[in-house]
């Protein structure tokens, strides 16, 4: 996010390519599961915060969801599956193509997302829309989020946010 | 308490002879009496929350908020002063400001004919106002100043804001009382504030019901698994419900136990989930308020309500949106000379709470569920509310419901609805 970062435009299609499928595969451990995956698509020590434009565009940092470690990001998943009371629903994330830059400390990628919420009377709502900016590392050979900013536009929030974006 | 004469007209004759330990269901959804809502609470002799002081730091900053459906500016004056007026041109009715917040600079133009307005919201002029070469433009015995914005009465509290529509509205310590100045104060305490940020979410229930649930203490510890899993809320912990004269207002305030034994739920599973936590510091408050209270709810009457629970602290405040939604509006806040290491722990434990927050997305589910379940009801049905006995006072204990009809004591007084016997 450092607007300072000195960043080269991935090129190369191998990579290119291995972006995609991490942010294809992390959507997957959301909308079809199981949720206890999502918490390994980041690095131990990590930054996964879910912050409104409002809020950012204010310089507030205050998210609906910020979690610092895969520790915290286990803990959110085992709560949404055992400690909280919510109607089903299934989540279906859209993913728009992936802008990809090297800044040398990581894979700096951006790409528009659309969240879709069904309830389980079969409606389906836009829940929101959003850009994911996210810091990707490699690790033993694993591509992983060292961070995920997930800045939403309609911070006028339907209802409740239950699972993780 | 003062009653108004009941009006035994059949709209209103709706509440039973069982006072409010029945709250008619047509309440949340009737759309006559939503609209007599607004016009007598809202519009009416209460004190609305508009926003915190810090919010307007400079001259001419506006936000931008709702008192019932009618949007109203709060504006930073020129002397420092705050003024609150209502979001819409005394011409032709068009909304003036469309961001939630800005700065007007010295006046407050209407974008569609460029009336302009003083930041107290006195009309000053607007373009062609003599016509051109003396033909069309206004009438010159036209009165200026009966075209100003309207108006509301402002006070601020330890850097909280409120407005009223009526004029001739008691004093807002008055209104609150000394009880629930006090623990206003507790959390106000002059400190300078800060806004750590916002959240805002629509949830599809009558704005009441939303109330009743911060009024509720006996929920907390049976729907919120998460709290009850980390000790963080539970039915037998040291606390209280405290309830002012005028039944309107209250506080729930309660005490992290230490231990995390067995609780008395009179045989009842509670089936929370039993698992430890990585984070601990979001369960771990630092005490900041003089006391050993770690969870403190105030709802002051009609819509706001004031949450420190561990060091998350916020405005939550209620927008009613027809009668059968409403709009939720939190701004976390903390305090000007907060260190670092508190400043983290309010991002931090702002995951308790909010629209994705462990314990709040609960609530929003659950009061859509009660929204569902109650319409279409027949007349006469209603909710009961017998938790804790029949009367509206003040406990030491949560397992009680007297804080929700102390609530409709004072609905029922406004709302002309028969005088509610205790």
């Amino acid at each position: 996010m450092d607007q300072s970062e000195i960043s080269q435009p991935v090129t190369d299609d191998v990579v290119l390519r291995r972006i995609e499928r991490l942010q294809l595969n992390y959507i997957s451990s959301i909308d079809e599961g199981p949720l206890d995956n999502w918490p390994h698509f980041f690095t131990d020590k990590c930054l996964y915060t879910v912050v409104s434009r409002d809020n950012f565009d204010r310089g507030m940092e205050l998210g609906v969801m910020r979690f610092e470690s895969v520790g915290m990001l286990i803990d959110r998943a085992t709560a949404t599956q055992h400690a909280a009371v919510f109607a089903p629903r299934i989540i279906r994330h859209l993913l728009g193509p992936t802008l990809v830059d090297d800044t040398g400390e990581g894979y700096r990628s951006r790409c528009n997302v659309a969240i879709y919420q069904t309830s389980p009377d079969g409606d389906t709502m836009l829940l929101m829309t959003a850009i994911y900016n996210d810091l990707i590392v490699e690790q033993d050979g694993v591509l992983k989020f060292k961070e995920k900013r997930v800045i939403y536009d309609t911070h006028r929030i339907p209802d409740s946010i239950v699972y993780p974006l | 308490m003062d009653g108004t004469q009941s009006s035994n007209n059949s709209e209103t004759d709706i509440w039973s002879e069982a006072g409010t330990t029945r709250v008619p269901f047509q309440v949340y959804q009737d759309a006559e009496i939503y609209a007599q809502e607004l016009e007598k609470i809202f519009y009416g002799s209460s004190w609305n929350y508009v926003g915190l002081e810090c919010e307007v730091p400079n001259s001419g900053d506006f936000r931008r908020n709702f008192i019932g459906e009618r949007e109203v500016l709060m504006i930073r004056k020129d002397d420092g002063a705050l003024s609150v007026v209502e979001n819409r041109c005394a011409h032709r009715g068009a909304q003036l400001c469309q961001t939630l917040s800005g700065n007007a600079g010295s006046a407050i133009m209407c974008p569609y004919h460029q009336w302009t307005y003083t930041l107290d919201g006195e009309l000053t002029g607007m373009p062609f106002k003599r016509g051109i070469n003396g033909k069309g433009g206004l009438n010159p015995d036209f009165d200026m100043k009966a075209h100003g914005l309207v108006a509301l009465r402002v006070e601020s509290l330890n850097g909280v804001v409120f407005a009223s529509f009526d004029h001739d509205v008691p004093t807002l310590k008055e209104y609150l009382g000394p009880d629930m100045v006090k623990y206003f104060t507790r959390i106000f305490n002059g400190r300078g504030l800060r806004v750590v940020g916002y959240e805002r979410q629509v949830i599809d229930c009558n704005w009441k019901l939303q109330m009743e649930n911060l009024k509720d203490p006996y929920h907390a510890g049976i729907l919120h698994l998460f709290l009850i899993s980390f000790g963080l809320f539970r039915l037998d912990q040291e606390s209280k419900c405290l309830v002012d004269d005028s039944k309107g207002h209250s506080v729930l305030m309660t005490n992290k136990g230490t231990e995390e034994g067995k609780e008395d739920t009179g045989g009842v599973k509670i089936a929370a989930p039993d698992f430890a936590l990585t984070d601990h510091d979001l369960i771990q408050p630092r005490l900041e308020f003089g006391d050993n209270t770690t969870l403190s709810i105030q709802t002051l009457f009609p819509s706001i309500i004031i949450q420190a629970q561990c060091n998350t602290l916020a405005t939550r405040q209620v927008i009613p949106k027809g009668p059968g939604s409403h709009e939720l509006v939190w701004t976390f806040f903390g305090f000007k000379d907060d260190d670092d290491e508190m400043k983290n722990l309010r991002l931090r434990q702002a995951n308790l709470m909010g629209s994705a927050g462990y314990v709040t997305l609960d609530d929003a589910e659950a009061l859509e569920f009660s929204q569902v379940g109650l319409s279409g009801s027949s007349a006469g049905d209603a909710a009961v509310l017998e938790i804790g006995g029949t009367d509206c006072e003040s406990n030491d204990h949560l397992v009680t419901e007297s804080l929700i009809r102390g609530f409709y004591m004072k609905y029922r007084d406004i709302m002309g609805h028969g005088k509610a016997g205790a």
